[in-house]
Parts: C-alpha cells; structure tokens; sequence
C-alpha cells in the first residue's frame, strides 16, 4: 500500500504545471490557512520539501528486547533508517525527550501528520483490571494506543508480542493481554514476529517502503512474504542430515559436535515460518540452530504453550507408515517414497501439531475463563 | 512549591513516571516520588513449567538486559537440581555475560543517556577542524587504553582497527546532516528535547559534536559487541541456553559444528572490536564529560550510594558446585559481594558487612516490603523474605492519573530491603564494595580484576582531581563507573576466552553436563537460588521445582532495588533519594532528575511485580 503522497510541487510538475501556477496556489493557500502574508515563503518550502514518512512507536507489555533488535539493523545501519528513510518522531527508546515535551510532541505529530504516519506497537495490550497493569502518562495503554492509531495510515506490529500476545499472553495470561490487532480496528497490519524478530527483518519492512513506496507483500496473515515465506526446517543448513537421519540424541554428543539435526531433542524448525535459515542472524552469521539448540518457534503464534521445548515434534503418520525421527531417514532414502514423501510428511505432521496447538490453546482459554470466573467470585466476597 | 510529574521517562527500558516537589526559589527538590507503572506476570506464567525451559520465559523480563535472567534462572535451577556445569560452559557463559555487560553499558551510555549531556542543537556551532583537534587531544588525555587486558593465548590484533575518526570532513559530514535535519523540520529523535537548558552550555561546542558523532557512530557498531553471543547462544537479544551448560557443542574436526576455529575467530574479533569501542570511544567520552560537569560543579545526584550500597559477585573463575553452598561466591573474581556504608565518608570510614551462600536463603536478610506499593501481605506481616513472598494486589489508583499520593500506595514495585533497610546498586555499588574490600583488607589477595578495579578509581580520581568519595557517589560517578565496568566487562571477555582457547587445547571439549537431564533424576521437591552481578547490580532467582515442574518463581532484580517505593518509616529508595539529592535550574524543565535517573539505566520490565487476581498466597515469584 502507498503510505506517502507526492509533495505539492511533485504534483503540480506532473501535471505540467508551472512555478508561477505553483506559487500563485501557495499563496491561495496562505490565505487559506489564515496565516499572514509573511508566512508564504514557508508555506512554499513546506509545499516543496518531500516529507520522509513518519513514525510514531509505542510500547505497550514488552521487555524492549525488539528495539533492541531494531538497533542491531546493519543492512541498513539504523543510522541511516531512523536519519534518511523514516522520521522516528515518538519512541520511548530513542526519543531524547521525555514527560510533558514529549507528550506534547507527540500530540503534535499526530495532529500534523494525521492519517500518513506509520504506527509501529511493540508489545501487548493488557486488558484485565481495566488494563492499569500498563500504564503510560498517566493513562493506560489501551487508551493510548487506541488514541493513536485513530490517525495511523497502517500499523506495523514489531514481535510476538504485539503480534501474538506474546510471553505475557502465555498461560494463564494474568493480565489478559491481547495482541494490538484485537485492539486495532480497520487498519491496514503488517505484522513482523519473532522474539525478537531478526534485526534486518525489522528494518528490512522500512527499507522495502523507502525503495518501492509501498510496504512489502504479506501473507494471509499479514505477514511480509519475503521474511516468512519459508519454515526454518526447509532453509535449514542441518536439513541434510534430517533428510539422511543423522540426528543429536543428547546434548553435546558426537552428533551435535558435527552439527547434526536437532529434531530429537526439541526443534520446532519444521513449523515456524521464519528467515533464521536463509538470512540468519547477524547477516548470515548464526541462528539457534547453528548454535546447537533446537528452534523454539518464537515467530509463531502461541509458542510459549506449545509443547516443551525439549520435547521432539509429534511423530509423522503418512499413508503407509508412521515415520518420526527414528525412521525418518529411511524412509527418506528408500526409492519407493523418496524426498516427496518426506515433504508430504512433514506438512502432514505440520497440521498435527497445529491441531494440537489449537487444542492448547483451547484449554488454555477454557483455564483463563475459569480464573476469571474465580477472581469475580472472589471480588464479590464469595 | 510546584509538583512537576515526569511520564514517560523516556530511552529507558519500560515504562517509569516520577513526581517531584520543588521549592521554585532555590530549586531545590525536596520530595520525590518513583513508580513503576506497569506489571505482566512472568512468573506467574513461568509456574509448572519444565525448569529445563524456563530460562527462555524468564529470560524475557527484559530484552535490554537480555541474557542476564536466563543466567540467574540457569544457576537457581542448577543450584535445585545440584547439576555443576563444565568448564568450558562456565567460560562461555562468562563470554557472553561480559559481552551483554560491555554492550548494554555502550548502547545506554550513548543511546539512552547521552542526550542528558550533549546536544546536537550545540553541535551545529561547532569548528569541525577544532573538533578534529579536539579528537586528537581527547585520545591522548583520556587515553587508559593500558588498563584492558590484553590476549594471553594469541595477541589477535595486530593493530587497533576502530579508532574514532579524527578528520574535520568526518565532523563536517554529520554537522551538516544534522544541520540538515534541523532544517526540514522532522527532527525525529532529536524532537522536542528542552535543548535551550542552560546544561547543555557546560561542555563545548565541539565537545557536543564529537560526542554526537560517536552516538551515531556507535550506533552503527554496536551489534558487533554482542557477537559472542550471537556464536555460543545463536541469536540476540534472547539468546539459548540448556540447563547443565551450553548446547553449543565444540569440534575443530567439522565447520557444521556449532563452535570450531572460524567461530572463535568471530568471537574473537568481537572482543578486541569491543575493547576498542571502550578505550577509544567510550571511556575517553565520559571522562570529557564528566570531567565539564565536576568543574563546572555538578556534583549531584549521589543519593543512596553515599549512605549504603550492595553487591553479589559475578566472574565465577571455574565452575563451581552451587550457590546457596557458598562455592559460587568462592570461585568468584569481582568479589563484590556485600554492603558498604557511608563510602562517602571516606574509604576507609566506610562500614562493609559480608553477604554469601547461604545468606541468600536467609529469610532475615533479603525482604521485601509493601507499605507503598499496590500489594498487601496478610494481618501481622511487614515484610517477607522472597521465597516466602505473598502477592496480593491491592491496586486502587483508577484509570487516569494526575498526581500519585506519597502517603498511600503508588507503585507496582515492590520494596526490598537487607535488615530492612534500602540499598543500592549497580556499577557504583560494585566498584564502591570492590575498593573497600581491597583497601580495608577483607580481600587480601586480590584477583586481576580486583586489581584492576582499583587501578581503575585510581586512575580517574587522579585524571579529575578527586578523591573516590568525592566524585563517586554522584550523577556522574555512576555513569563513569558504568563506563569503567564496560572496560572490566571487556577484559572478562578477553579472559575468560583465553580460558576457553587454553582448555580445548588441553583436550577438553565438553560443553554440556547432561547426567540430570531427564526429570527423573531430580528429587522429588528441591529449591534453589541463582546470584548474578548484572549490568545493573544485584539479581537474585529463587526457585521452587516440584515433582518435575517448577512451583515457585522469584526475582529480585537490580531496578526493584533502586526503583522501590518507600518503606513504612518512610526511608527512602535510591531514585527518589537521587532525585532529592538533584539540584534543578526550571522546574518545568526537569532535565538534571531524568539526567540522574538514566545513570541508573532503569529497566521497568525487571522491576515490576506481579499479583495474582484472586488474592490467594501465591508461591511467592515477583518479576
């Protein structure tokens, strides 16, 4: 979607306009306005000077780590993301000021860019209690950021939190905390998850809209294809060793010092949709998994209730056998079912455990229901 | 009198509001109120969970201080559960401590704190070839290069590959782009700030510049200091661990392996770039700095630390068998574990009173209290050792505020206490419990990183002029002891590398004791605790594990320490005792507090606790 529109002059120049009709209009707009006629020059130069797209980030029940993130950005520097490509007017990160100046800014920004500017949410929202467990000026933060968005052209949501719910959505969820879409109505979302998400992914969504003026495609979910387009287990660099069935039984065996697959003992590579495996972290440099610890899927929805980490993935029925990571080689190798079986087993495991996510996440809801229902008892003294 | 209320206390890590009241006439502060305004429960969700997992939940209290409550959860569940992690896993997690440690200091240094100190405003009337100058004597003056250690095993560098750029076009180049910014009217991150405040007059045009230049430089470098752990943990912030050690397996047969010789070398490249950032940028900065602003006066802002500080240790030179045994405490080299009262009186005025093993799991002396925070404890009890911790909300300030109120309940954090009393701690706590111990002579022989603590406060009250007591306990002894244990945290590294290199060379390649893995090797019921000296000071873990599962979190964290509401007496925390130790010029623009709370580098998600909504005693774990 297009976020930024031309400046006036760009406009009056496509149309073949001239300068004299350009300025003539800036005048009439001066007088618009209601300003004096002293104030036209500005008014010229505002109407001349292209924009860079602005944005206002808020941080609702996180732990900063996505900022932090953000940070680490080395292609693009951050430098050069938060000086040339955006202008970050409200950050509680980054922004130098602070408490009423800041506030007033920020109000400011809103009022000045109302419907251009892009709204990045870190975290999630709480909303038990009447959601005083997160509060922001003296206001909570569904306020906040429900006065926000109200003028946001889109909204990015930075991590699993803000995407997900993330670790203080997990069970039992004490304080109700809902992810910012559930909050958010009638906006245009990206959402980039991950806990955190990897750096360049984060400023990688910036770098697409200054290259191409548009934010990036996305999936059904609202996720940008090009960074969650694939599961980290078929970007994997282990995959081979998957495929053939060499795997790490324990911890720091020889398996794991030659940097065998982790399935074994706990990956959940095969159903997280991330770029840890084709763009890895630090350009390239690793992901958990190269570091010899299994994937713990914090890209996709819900991960902290999915099954243990050190847990291998449930076992994978295909048509005529049931294959886990004991006969997954074989069966891999074997002529008759070769590398489509092994696929075709995989995304079917895939939507078992995805079933078996939702049952989780079922009885989770079912267990949050029920605490509730004992914090009201409770309240009314029973 | 006016209250002024600042919310949000921005470039901090969650969400903190004070309020202050002042006496307009003389501006001074004399009373001051610090909340944490928001809670999430992790420990709550963190209850019957596999210990083995719960470094990765607890972990997420904080991704700023990221790294360092997976570590403090690793040794309280390895301390229950009695598993000694290898050698080898001891080095690497004390690598990637120190590189969290050199890090987290680096980016709050220029990112969230610098911005109280300079100004690009005043940067843009700066000489860019006097500012290049400026560069050169800058190095030459500050230069404490010598203190870092060096490489024992291989001296990687040849030479120094990241100096500060000294040129005028480089000075020129970024005063242009800001002057630049200015002039578009999106200021960005630099909106809004009061940068007509008469501070930002203290140091130089071109000292603003330079310092300016290094934040955005330092920007642009910073995620190369956390490449440790990006190598042994796989990403950052959040990076993996496992219980018993590291799973990042060691072979130099296999380029699939997790670490070989090509993955060393990165970590390697990272410590030297990380000492170099230190030496070079860093500590020459803030000596500039705060060398401008002790002359110029400002000698504030020393609160708490000049009345009582504490630590906990950190650097286990060897793996040890536990925590509450004493043998953490033991194997330590920053033995900084303990309390030190009145350093400013002079060291050797100063009380110390010892803290280890088993003082941890002593319910007389680490308690918290709730007389002003939004909890309440049952009929009879004030206050309560954290293993022992009840949480019930008693939250009752509504929806919108306008001024909070001192005399009843304000906070969502709790107050800690040693023997009732408040504390605090951090970096000045450490270097301040350090230095007496040394020159008191509870330490009598000792360690590098003793040593080199000492030469540290030696060097800089002989740079500014002053003795310890008089320049530590203040705004910017904090922030120039932050800078100092970058330096110590960088040196770690480096040590505990050489470590790493040296072992694998004697055969040893083990990362990961996996003998207690599976559940049914662990006692039915144990508890445990885990101490850590993070970036921000003392951070303790307790742990309950149950049949298998954990039933019972607890942190007390750093921020909690210093953040805490008042206690009952009215004795006061060290940000609101900072605050009222803060001399302001405008009321309305309270730039010299939030200057005093930032050189504690607060992180609110640490510090904030959790209730559980149907009041029931919970099993006592607070975030």
């Amino acid at each position: 979607m297009q976020l930024q529109n031309k400046t006036m002059w760009e406009h009056f120049q496509d149309r073949g306009l001239s300068r004299r009709t350009f300025l003539k209009s800036c005048l009439a707009l001066t007088a618009v306005l209601g300003l004096s006629p002293s104030e036209f020059p500005r008014v010229a130069e505002a109407a001349e000077t292209k924009k860079l797209p602005v944005v206002i980030w808020l941080h609702g029940h996180e732990c900063t780590g996505c900022d932090e993130a953000f940070i680490r950005s080395t292609s693009p520097y951050t430098s050069d993301v938060i000086l040339n490509m955006i202008s970050l007017e409200s950050s509680h990160l980054l922004s130098s000021a602070f408490g009423e100046a800041f506030n007033a800014h920020l109000e400011k920004t809103m009022e000045d860019y109302d419907s251009q500017y892009l709204l990045a949410i870190e975290g999630a929202v709480p909303l038990d209690d009447d959601g005083t467990s997160c509060m922001t000026g003296g206001h909570t933060f569904k306020h906040e950021l429900e006065k926000v968005s109200a003028g946001a052209a889109a909204v990015i949501e930075y991590g699993s939190c803000a995407t997900w719910g993330g670790i203080q959505a997990a069970a039992p969820n004490p304080t109700g905390s809902v992810t910012t879409s559930d909050v958010v109505k009638g906006k245009p979302v990206i959402k980039v998850p991950g806990c955190p998400p990897i750096p360049e992914v984060m400023t990688g969504v910036i770098m697409h809209y200054a290259l191409f003026g548009e934010l990036p495609p996305v999936d059904q979910v609202g996720r940008p294809l090009q960074f969650y387009g694939n599961r980290i287990h078929d970007t994997c660099y282990k995959r081979p060793f998957f495929d053939s069935g060499k795997f790490v039984e324990k911890f720091d065996d020889e398996g794991a010092k030659k940097g065998w697959c982790l399935y074994k003992v706990g990956c959940r590579g095969p159903v997280a949709y991330n770029s840890c495996g084709n763009m890895r972290w630090w350009e390239g440099l690793s992901y958990p998994i190269q570091a010899g610890h299994g994937c713990i899927g914090c890209s996709e929805k819900d991960f902290w209730d999915n099954d243990q980490f050190y847990d291998r993935l449930p076992s994978i029925p295909t048509p005529n056998a049931v294959i886990d990571a004991d006969t997954v080689g074989l069966v891999g190798t074997a002529a008759v079912v070769g590398a489509i079986g092994v696929h075709a087993a995989i995304t079917t495991f895939v939507n078992k455990h995805e079933q078996s996510k939702k049952d989780k996440e079922q009885k989770a809801h079912e267990a949050h229901i029920q605490d509730k229902q004992t914090v009201s008892k409770n309240d009314l003294g029973e | 009198m006016k209250r002024v209320v600042v919310d949000p206390v921005t470039r901090i890590e969650g969400h903190l509001r004070v309020e202050i009241t002042v006496d307009e006439s003389n501006g001074k502060i004399s009373d001051a109120l610090s909340t944490g305004t928001a809670w999430r429960g992790i420990e709550v969700v963190s209850k019957n969970r596999d210990p083995r997992d719960v470094w990765a939940f607890i972990g997420r209290i904080c991704g700023v201080c990221t790294s360092t409550h997976s570590l403090a959860s690793l040794r309280a569940v390895e301390d229950a559960l009695q598993i000694t992690i290898p050698k080898n896993a001891n080095f690497i997690r004390n690598i990637m401590d120190g590189s969290q440690t050199v890090h987290d200091h680096t980016v709050h240094f220029y990112h969230l704190h610098a911005l109280d100190w300079v100004s690009p405003i005043e940067a843009l009337s700066a000489d860019p070839e006097k500012t290049a100058k400026l560069q050169v004597e800058t190095l030459k003056k500050y230069n404490v290069t010598g203190l870092s250690r060096r490489n024992q095993t291989l001296d990687s560098e040849s030479f120094s590959k990241e100096f500060p750029p000294a040129t005028p076009q480089y000075f020129a180049a970024i005063q242009a782009k800001i002057q630049k910014i200015v002039d578009s009217g999106q200021t960005g991150i630099f909106s809004a700030n009061y940068w007509d405040h008469e501070n930002y007059k203290i140091l130089s045009p071109e000292a603003h510049l330079m310092a300016v230049s290094h934040y955005l430089n330092v920007l642009d470098r910073q995620s190369e200091i956390v490449i440790p752990q990006v190598v042994f943990g796989g990403k950052n912030p959040h990076p993996h661990y496992i219980v018993g050690g590291m799973p990042c397996s060691i072979s130099m047969n296999d380029m699939n392996a997790p670490i070989n010789t090509m993955r060393l070398a990165a970590v390697d490249k990272s410590i030297n770039l990380s000492q170099n950032i230190i030496n070079y940028y860093y500590l020459p900065d803030i000596l500039t700095i705060g060398k401008a602003f002790i002359d110029a006066g400002i000698t504030d802002g020393g609160g708490l630390s000049k009345v009582r500080v504490m630590g906990y240790g950190e650097a286990p030179d060897e793996t040890y068998s536990g925590t509450s045994n004493g043998d953490y405490n033991k194997q330590c080299l920053v033995r900084s574990n303990g309390v030190v009262e009145d350093f400013a009186k002079g060291v050797e005025n100063a009380k110390f009173y010892n803290l280890e093993g088993e003082d941890f799991m002593n319910p007389e002396i680490i308690q918290e209290a709730v007389d002003h925070a939004w909890y309440k404890y049952p009929e009879g009890s004030s206050e309560l050792h954290p293993s022992d911790g009840v949480t019930e909300a008693a939250y009752d300030a509504g929806t919108e505020w306008v001024n909070l109120d001192e005399t009843k309940k304000y906070s969502w954090i709790k107050s800690p206490t040693w023997y009732g009393k408040p504390v605090e701690v951090g970096p000045l706590a450490k270097y301040m419990i350090v230095y007496t111990k040394v020159k008191q002579g509870h330490i009598t022989e000792p360690t590098w990183a003793e040593q080199l603590i000492v030469e540290q406060i030696e060097t800089v009250s002989s740079l500014l002029g002053l003795k310890p007591e008089e320049w530590m306990p203040s705004t910017v002894g904090r922030t120039a002891c932050r800078a100092l244990d970058a330096q110590l945290g960088s040196s770690l590294e480096r040590y505990f590398y050489d470590a790493l290199v040296n072992n694998i060379n004697a055969g040893d390649t083990s990362v990961a004791n996996t003998e207690k893995w599976d559940p049914t090797t662990w006692p039915e019921e144990c508890k445990g605790v885990g101490i850590h000296e993070a970036p921000r000071g003392a951070l303790g873990h307790w742990v309950n594990i149950t049949k298998g599962e954990v039933s019972n979190y607890q942190a007390v964290v750093p921020t909690t320490w210093n953040a805490m509401p008042r206690l009952a007496n009215g004795e006061q925390g060290a940000y609101e005792l900072c605050m009222i130790d803060t001399h302001i010029a405008a009321p309305d623009k309270p730039l010299e507090v939030v200057r005093g709370l930032h050189s504690f580098d607060p992180c609110l998600a640490c510090a904030t606790h959790l209730y559980k909504k149907d009041g029931s005693k919970i099993t006592s774990r607070e975030v």
